[in-house]
């Protein structure tokens, strides 16, 4: 049914634009490519898995998962990028945050195995549903949907209007500008990353409560794609990458519910290479800007 | 004879191979304004940059308020009242102009309230009040220089670090800032201000460093450097 492919395309495209914010949160501030950010949005799943060993509620997974993600975060940002802050560090700093995210699989995959695993929780948590307005709305979709409008307000409201969204803001224009105006911007770099690793974990945890497993392999599809739509979105813009994560969502659920299958698949590619054809800083992207400072 | 707010010995600082600052040694006392000249590509931005680490040094010591400064980050050096406006001003353009100077106001602890504080800079620009809430980025190059130096007004800082305020503005604005550098000279703010308008400089400085080449060739009190103008001439040629 057409309005219930759009809320699957909607909850699928919540889980993007988290993941996709996170990216354009690091390369804004760093102008860099994060690539451990699809695993740890990977792993925000095993904190499901974890949390259902730990033997606590199973909304424990929520805080776990930033905390979690956050300090993967911080990690990734010690290991892989604070020593190539030079002009020429870009693709030392892709290569290990890459490596950094395959060490991660494989951890993953020592510990639970290269299969999807099972979270263990009762199958209502993800099956249960109601009927509204003659559609069947499943709640951990609603949830889903819900935890991430309350998520991109909080951000929204921390980027614009609080201290270290100013901070982070005046870090990604130059951090040298930042630096010289009382600025930490080692600080400001770590805040970055925790942010947008945090967002990629609750992504991960979600996408696994929604199928009651966790998958190993869903970095290199599911969470590679969002990088796909922060370069559509816009390179480093989060409001892009917000709006182009639920844009694709929507519009992978519509190509799905017209039989394109698993073509509806490589929508997202497809998109990225024509996007960026006509326009190289995406739809969102920082030309405009650029052209008002000219 | 007192400690200098900023001392600065056999300075050298290098871009791998090509030393840009050559053992330059140089002091700036409290309340002094100081002007280095030198033509294009003597130094001058190497050295200021140099002075807020935002370039590792080779060798030499600088030392702020009697405490050396080689460990401390740009921004801790910000902190403790050294402030450096850069060359081509440092202008957050995706910012708004009242969030640059929130910015800078936070920039250390203030005996004012950030309101209070904005007032103050909006009665000295009043342009920057009309502009408040527009990106920085908007503004013309003269707004933006007065937005550099109402960022050092919002919270002023003990030593100021000035690199070509003057570049790519018309006579009129560059009298306008030299006339507001006056004013923080006033308040008993240190200035050390680099510059390729020399005359500008050395008219508002009271002692003054000729660069050349990345080392210091003349030095001395303003009137004097001003007298030799041969000297000068040869030197910034
Ligand atoms: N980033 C850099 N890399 C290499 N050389 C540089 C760099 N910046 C400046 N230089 C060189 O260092 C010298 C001093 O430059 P600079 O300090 O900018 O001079 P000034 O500010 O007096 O015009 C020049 O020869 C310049 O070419
Ligand atoms: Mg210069």
């Amino acid at each position: 049914m057409l309005a219930e492919q759009v809320i699957n395309g909607l909850v699928l495209g919540s889980m993007y634009a988290l993941i996709a914010i996170g990216y354009s949160l690091v390369f804004g501030v760093l102008d860099k490519l994060t690539f451990a950010h699809s695993e740890i949005f990977m792993f925000g799943g095993y904190v499901g898995v974890l949390t259902v060993a730990l033997g606590v509620p199973i909304w424990w997974a929520i805080p776990l998962a930033i905390v979690v993600a956050g300090i993967q975060g911080l990690i990734t940002e010690l290991v892989s990028f604070r020593k190539f802050n030079t002009p020429d560090g870009h693709i030392t700093a892709a290569l290990s945050s890459f490596a950094a995210g395959i060490v991660l699989i494989d951890v993953t995959q020592k510990f639970w195995g290269s299969d999807p695993k099972d979270l263990g929780i009762p199958n209502t948590i993800y099956t249960a549903s109601t009927e509204l307005f003659g559609l069947q709305i499943v709640y951990i979709k609603l949830a889903i949907l819900i935890v991430t409008l309350l998520i991109m307000i909080a951000l929204q409201i921390l980027i614009a209007r609080t201290r270290m969204g100013r901070n982070i803001r005046a870090v990604a224009e130059s951090s040298t500008t930042a630096s010289l105006l009382g600025i930490d911007v080692k600080r400001v770099t770590q805040q970055t990353f925790f942010i947008a690793s945090a967002l990629a974990g609750i992504a991960g945890l979600m996408l696994a409560m929604r199928g009651g497993f966790a998958d190993p392999n869903v970095g290199l599809s599911f969470g590679l794609k969002a990088l796909a739509i922060m370069a559509i979105g816009g390179m480093g813009d989060v409001r892009g990458a917000m709006i182009g994560g639920i844009l694709i969502g929507v519009l992978e659920g519509l190509a799905f519910q017209y039989g394109l299958g698993k073509l509806s698949e490589v929508l997202v590619w497809v998109l990225m290479i024509v996007v960026l054809l006509v326009r190289p800083n995406g739809l969102f992207g920082r030309s405009v800007n650029r052209e008002l400072r000219a | 004879m007192s400690e200098p707010v900023l001392a600065v010995e056999a300075l050298h600082v290098a871009y791998g191979p090509i030393k840009a600052v050559r053992g330059c040694t140089l002091r700036l006392d409290a309340g002094e304004t100081v002007a280095v000249v030198g033509a294009n590509g003597a130094g001058k931005t190497t050295l200021l940059r140099a002075l807020s680490n935002l370039l590792p040094h080779e060798s030499g010591s600088v030392r702020y308020l009697g405490a050396p400064t080689e460990r401390a980050g740009p921004h801790e050096l910000a902190r403790r009242g050294l402030f450096h406006i850069p060359e081509g001003r440092g202008t957050l353009g995706r910012l708004e102009v009242r969030e640059n100077l929130r910015i800078a106001y936070d920039v250390r602890p203030a005996d004012r309230s950030f309101e209070a504080a904005l007032e103050r800079v909006f009665e000295r620009f009043p342009r920057l009040r009309e502009r408040h809430d527009q990106l920085a980025g908007t503004l013309s190059g003269g707004e933006q220089q007065m937005l550099a130096l109402a960022r050092a007004l919002i919270n002023p800082p003990r030593v100021l670090l000035v690199d070509e305020p003057s570049l790519g503005l018309a006579p009129a604005l560059v009298e306008e800032a030299f006339a507001v550098l006056g004013e923080f000279h006033a308040e008993g703010i240190a200035i050390l201000l680099v510059e390729q308008n020399v005359y500008s400089a050395l008219r508002l400085a009271q002692r003054g460093y000729v660069l050349r080449q990345g080392e210091i060739v003349m030095e001395g009190p303003s009137a004097k450097l001003l007298a030799d103008a041969e000297m000068l001439k040869h030197y910034l040629g």
